[in-house]
């Protein structure tokens, strides 16, 4: 037969924990929770996930796209990703707002390259030169900063995912090292050596840019 | 070099990303005045900061819009898009474990074809099954409770099975595992494309049943394999079902399948507590059973006193009675006396659900 107990007594072990850091853990469970949701088709976490998370996909977006119309597509497509394809993100490996950074930034740079080379394609058959530029056509440096910002960007996009993700947490989530070694439940020191060997490539990639930036890092 | 130039030159990237406290912000200017070398460092990196930044056109932060984002994900395919995946059926509380393993189990579908460009349909995982045949075997499943709540069967019966179907005395395990071999050698004839549809559709028409939206309908009793439930505790077998064979699929391709939601789970650990202690009988040596975060219970005898305790996990409780462990290997804590531990646990393996 089966019985029910009264349960008041039952939590009576002692939880050890041995991740040092309690924010750590309430974000990786707080993303388990969610990401269990949307394999389960709850559709109100991906709204929850949205609400949480909706700006930052945004921002990143921007800051690569410079283009509001272009941001809000890559964060449809982010989205839509996450939704349609569940499965991509791994709770066990990194946490949902990094994540969906990092996927927002690669989706935007691959969308800014598209457009590079749509434009010299464009420029192929077309002699006026600065119909090529932005909506709001600038100077020649205006040009050439964005091919370098496009360069770099592109090398983020292509760097080793521990180090991308102490970087989107720095520059995009705007934390601090330290508040990002909390987030990813990793040592204070580990998040400043990988901001350190991130930038120091990019830096590199500047010195000495690969020769045709549009069709690496894919 | 000082203990203190080497901290600071550690701390410039970060510093760069202005992702320092104020205090060693103002640290590393101080520095930066006194350490050539790091004042290089640091405007070359700074340098890096400022060109992703790109100021030659910082536009303002995005604005959301007032049209609702997510709408155009469930319904309405964009042209050139893939597939919308809808959301999980709306249906009353017994079935939702049901649509939600359901859900769980269609999102998986697209990663056997998705990742790294091969065709994985044929991966062995489980029983003498490949991922086609799992999901052959869950269309044959399904399909006794769809055919309960008529339903009408997606594969047609053999001329053998309907040869038998007629014979008096076959039970029902001879007839099952002659319908579950029939659909999937159908099946296996078929693309898994057609598999797919064929096991999306029957899933489809169930959760669209009355039965699945009004618990009043679904209280009635039906056998369906060897079990006499109410159709609501049919829905929850179903769950377990298609959740443990979607576990099974992910492990077979290295996908990490989360288990059901706390109260999806919570329905089906309930049911298998409640089935346990039927199969384990009034006689049963007592024992104190609790599932963690779910409840506990007083199984078997309730003259005697307690004669050992024994405490799971929610996930592992379900999969030592979904058989994906051994009931030596299961992780638990058991105390007091250890044959009753184990007849519980070999008790619970033994129900043998799949």
């Amino acid at each position: 037969m089966v019985v029910p107990v009264d349960s008041t007594d039952t939590d009576t072990d002692t939880v050890t924990n041995t991740n040092a850091d309690p924010n750590a853990n309430t974000n990786r469970a707080t993303d388990t929770e969610l990401h269990r949701r949307l394999v389960y088709g709850d559709g109100s976490a991906l709204a929850e996930a949205y609400t949480a998370y909706g700006t930052l996909v945004r921002r990143v977006a921007l800051r690569v796209t410079r283009s509001p119309a272009a941001a809000e597509d890559v964060a449809q497509e982010v989205f839509a990703h996450l939704w349609t394809r569940p499965y991509a993100f791994d709770t066990g490996r990194g946490t949902l707002r990094t994540w969906l950074s990092m996927l927002a930034h690669r989706r935007a740079v691959d969308w800014v390259r598209g457009e590079a080379r749509h434009r010299k394609d464009a420029r192929a058959d077309d002699t006026a030169l600065h119909t090529i530029a932005d909506a709001a056509p600038g100077p020649d440096e205006t040009v050439v900063a964005r091919e370098r910002s496009l360069l770099l960007h592109t090398a983020l996009a292509g760097l080793p995912e521990r180090q991308r993700e102490v970087v989107h947490l720095a520059y995009f989530a705007g934390r601090t090292y330290r508040q990002a070694a909390a987030e990813l439940g990793i040592p204070e020191g580990t998040a400043k050596t990988r901001l350190r060997t991130a930038l120091r490539t990019l830096a590199e990639t500047l010195a000495d840019p690969p020769d045709a930036p549009g069709e690496t890092g894919a | 070099m000082t203990p203190e130039h080497d901290a600071l030159r550690d701390l410039l990237a970060a510093w760069a990303f202005d992702a320092v406290t104020p205090t060693e912000a103002a640290a590393v200017s101080h520095h930066l005045g006194d350490c050539p070398e790091c004042e290089a460092e640091a405007e070359r990196l700074r340098d890096v900061v400022r060109l992703l930044d790109d100021p030659s056109a910082e536009p303002a932060e995005p604005e959301p819009s007032d049209d609702d984002p997510l709408t155009a994900l469930f319904a309405g395919p964009r042209p050139g898009r893939r597939r919308p995946r809808p959301a999980a059926a709306p249906v009353a509380a017994h079935a939702a474990p049901y649509a939600g393993a359901v859900a769980a189990l269609g999102a998986l579908l697209p990663e056997v074809y998705g990742r790294w460009g091969y065709d994985r349909w044929s991966v062995p995982v489980v029983h003498d099954w490949d991922v086609h045949a799992t999901l052959a075997h869950l269309i044959a499943a399904d399909e006794q409770l769809a055919l309960a709540l008529g339903v009408a069967a997606r594969v047609p019966a053999s001329p053998a099975s309907a040869a038998a179907e007629g014979a008096a005395g076959a039970g029902w395990e001879e007839a099952w595992n002659r319908r579950t071999a029939d659909v999937i050698l159908h099946e296996r004839r078929r693309s898994p494309e057609r598999t797919r549809a064929s096991w999306e559709a029957q899933s489809a028409a169930l959760l669209a049943t009355p039965e699945a939206r009004d618990p009043e309908r679904a209280a009635r009793a039906v056998e369906l394999m060897g079990l006499r439930l109410p159709v609501t505790d049919h829905f929850a077998v179903r769950a377990f079902e298609t959740w443990i064979h979607t576990d099974d699929i992910g492990r077979a391709l290295g996908i990490a399948v989360p288990p059901p939601p706390a109260a999806h789970l919570e329905r089906l650990v309930r049911l298998a507590v409640r089935i346990l202690g039927t199969a384990l009988g009034p006689a049963a040596a007592p024992v104190r059973f609790s599932v963690t975060g779910v409840g506990e219970w007083l199984l078997g005898s309730d003259a005697d006193p307690v004669r050992a305790e024994l405490a799971l996990d929610p996930v592992d409780f379900c999969l030592l009675a979904g058989g994906r462990y051994a009931p030596g290997e299961v992780p638990c804590v058991g105390t007091g006396d250890a044959g009753t531990v184990r007849e519980v646990l070999e008790r619970t393996a033994a129900l043998a659900w799949l």
